[in-house]
């Protein structure tokens, strides 16, 4: 007895259980009644490949028990897909962006609106959903994963609003090394940006404005390391004397250890600042990082042997 | 495999392996059928399978869990019309699961079972269906892999394909260049590797990357040519240390993120196969990985005071494995803890790539 098994519109389906179906001594599958009885529907239905509103609701109920059961979102869609009267849109808004929002590890449900969304052929709602989603985990790299396929697939490089987005998480935590991916992915994925010196000007500016709100933050210093390797146009000079600021030598304060890395990277390949490259390395591997010293001594033996590290 | 997590929680002393427990817990989960969040879990069964498996493995109890049963039980979990392994019996077949199913059968020695007609009959041997299940799914394209034949594309799916193929030897079904190719298009600025073009550096997906450039034969020649880019992704990696505060010597997966013991495999083999595995503080790494255990029920957590489950105990072992053999070769002497060799590529033991690689 149970839910299926009373309802008079199930009445011509023969469950399949799993007992009957296949033994399995080591690991064998505990489920409760519900479950199983679903379950049982599920494998009956999926065997004679109906694609019906019942199905619908039958994978809807076994979802709500088991969101991470990926073969019941792949039979959901092709069901979706095969109906006419079911609405892709509806789909998105009511059952998924709830569901999102409850299970934030799950990564079908990402695949699920992926091919939503690109059947549907238009990302109209998406940002304003996905606000709600980084308010819950403003890291969370399969929402992320999926923003960088919406930019690809929409086209939206250089969109001023997807830059604003980063610009409003960076804002609420400059440390979001996630929002910062995606601002580059923005600017530069598309491949034309990086030649474009204007822009990595202004991204230059954008970094270090950041990092002086945080010293010691890696991922804006990452972000203008990018800028500086890859990057059109950018004045060397420039960067050497923000970074001082950070990282003075001969006893002045220090207070980014990214500061001295990048110092020590710059200075290392001029020979006549060879000196102010092996201090700043020495104060890494003995007084402000000496977790990572072994390191630290490989660059210095990089610079001493005069082989330019990067 | 119960991948239920609990009962115990990690916080035990740092000086020492609860070696015997971890064997205990392991063995233990197979009979914890009966919670709920056993079947919540259903979708990982096989991957809890293997961890639960190598980790007897590399703890030196390789026959703690029955050969037979678990034969019976991978091959409950092949889908004979795609040639494909689900994550448990029913499940569509899907490219983690296969990965793991090829992996726990070369554990056991047990292969040797694909070799059998795929039908009563068929002149196609299992292993050949497998195989072309796996190869059928790369992007031919781009080169990349797709999980299964609906889903996306993952770098973890690409490197799942290379180890189990050449675990099968069948490589050569696949455009590996192609891969190499792709595997360089998801390289960003900072020297790491996401997901896809583009996503995000972490490191998980890093180890992902750097062992299939290895089981492709392009590694070695990569370092002796560009020791920049190694120098430089080894340094990012180092930077995974964290370095103050309660976390102290564990590694986080990403800059600015929380450690968490699972990355001293991810990190710890990538730096492993970069040949930099000493640029870190590895006793401190050591420390960190032995206080999330639990010293009375055994099992490890993500890190000290969270409860234990069978994912975190896996990588704890096997990150422990890594950083006793890595100082060993570089010469480090460090406490031995006994632990069997881990092989950084493939994530299993040592003494059974190397037979492999005699024989194959």
């Amino acid at each position: 007895m149970g839910k299926y098994a009373d309802s008079p519109e199930w009445a011509d389906v023969v469950p399949i259980s799993q007992q009957e179906h296949m033994p399995a001594p080591l690991a064998q599958i505990a489920y409760t009644d519900e479950y199983a009885e679903a379950m049982s529907y599920l494998r009956a239905t999926m065997a004679s490949n109906e694609l019906s509103e019942r199905v619908l609701a039958l994978t809807e109920d076994i979802i709500r028990l088991n969101p991470s059961h990926y073969t019941v979102w792949l039979y959901r869609f092709r069901t979706l897909s095969a109906l006419p009267t079911a609405s892709l849109t509806t789909e998105l808004t009511t059952f998924l962006n709830p569901l999102s929002l409850r299970h934030l590890k799950n990564y079908q449900i990402w695949h699920h609106r992926q091919l939503l969304v690109s059947a549907i052929g238009s990302y109209e709602g998406e940002a304003e959903f996905l606000v709600d989603m980084f308010a819950k985990d403003a890291k969370n790299y399969h929402v992320w994963s999926y923003r960088q396929w919406l930019v690809r697939h929409f086209k939206l490089f250089h969109s001023a609003s997807e830059l604003a987005f980063t610009e409003q998480l960076i804002g609420e935590d400059v440390r979001n090394n996630s929002a910062w991916n995606h601002r580059w992915h923005v600017n530069f994925a598309d491949g034309d940006g990086l030649s474009d010196s204007g822009l990595v000007a202004k991204e230059l500016e954008y970094a270090m404005g950041k990092i002086e709100l945080a010293a010691q933050n890696e991922s804006a210093w990452n972000y203008l390391r990018g800028l500086l390797a890859k990057g059109a146009g950018v004045e060397e000079s420039k960067v050497v004397q923000f970074a001082v600021k950070y990282a003075g030598l001969d006893g002045g304060e220090v207070k980014s250890t990214h500061a001295l890395d990048l110092l020590a990277s710059i200075y290392g390949k001029d020979p006549a600042k060879k000196e102010s490259a092996v201090q700043a390395l020495e104060l890494l591997a003995d007084k402000y990082d000496p977790i990572r010293a072994p390191y630290w001594r490989y660059r210095l033996a990089m610079v001493n042997s005069g082989v330019a590290a990067s | 495999m119960s991948l239920a997590s609990g009962p115990g929680l990690g916080g035990s002393s740092p000086d020492m392996l609860w070696a015997d427990k971890h064997v205990e817990y392991i063995v233990s989960l197979d009979k914890r059928d009966d919670e709920y969040e056993y079947w919540l879990t259903e979708h990982l069964r096989l991957n809890g399978v293997f961890w639960g498996l190598h980790a007897l493995h590399i703890l030196g109890h390789p026959t703690a869990l029955p050969r037979d049963d678990l034969i019976r039980f991978t091959m409950s979990c092949w889908d004979a019309s795609s040639g494909g392994f689900g994550a448990a019996p029913d499940h569509d077949p899907h490219m983690l699961y296969t990965c793991s199913a090829v992996q726990i059968l070369v554990m056991v020695d047990g292969v040797s079972v694909l070799d059998e007609p795929a039908e009563p009959g068929s002149s196609e041997t299992k292993r050949m269906r497998v195989a072309h299940f796996i190869s059928s799914l790369q992007d031919r394209e781009t080169g990349t892999f797709h999980g299964d034949k609906y889903g996306e594309p993952d770098t973890r799916f690409l490197y799942n394909a290379l180890n189990s193929l050449s675990l099968l030897g069948k490589l050569n079904l696949v455009d590996v260049p192609l891969a190499v190719k792709y595997i360089d298009s998801c390289s960003n600025a900072d020297g790491g590797y996401g997901t896809v073009p583009g996503a995000e550096s972490h490191s998980g997906q890093i180890f992902v990357c750097l062992a299939a450039l290895s089981i492709a034969g392009v590694l070695d020649q990569r370092l002796k040519d560009d020791s920049k880019w190694a120098d430089r992704l080894g340094g990012w990696l180092s930077e995974r240390q964290i370095s103050t505060g309660k976390g102290y010597g564990g590694l986080n997966g990403r800059p600015e993120k929380e450690e968490d013991v699972c990355y001293a495999w991810w990190v710890g083999t990538s730096l492993v196969m970069l040949q930099r595995s000493h640029w870190i503080d590895r006793p401190a790494l050591r420390k960190f990985i032995l206080s999330c255990q639990d010293g009375e029920h055994g099992g490890i957590s993500d890190r000290p005071g969270h409860a234990v489950d069978v994912f975190h105990t896996h990588f704890g072992i096997v990150g422990l494995s890594l950083l006793e053999w890595s100082e060993n070769k570089d010469g480090e002497a460090s406490e031995p803890l006994g632990l069997e060799e881990v092989d950084p590529v493939y994530c299993m033991p040592r003494s059974i790539t190397k037979a492999l690689s005699r024989t194959g």
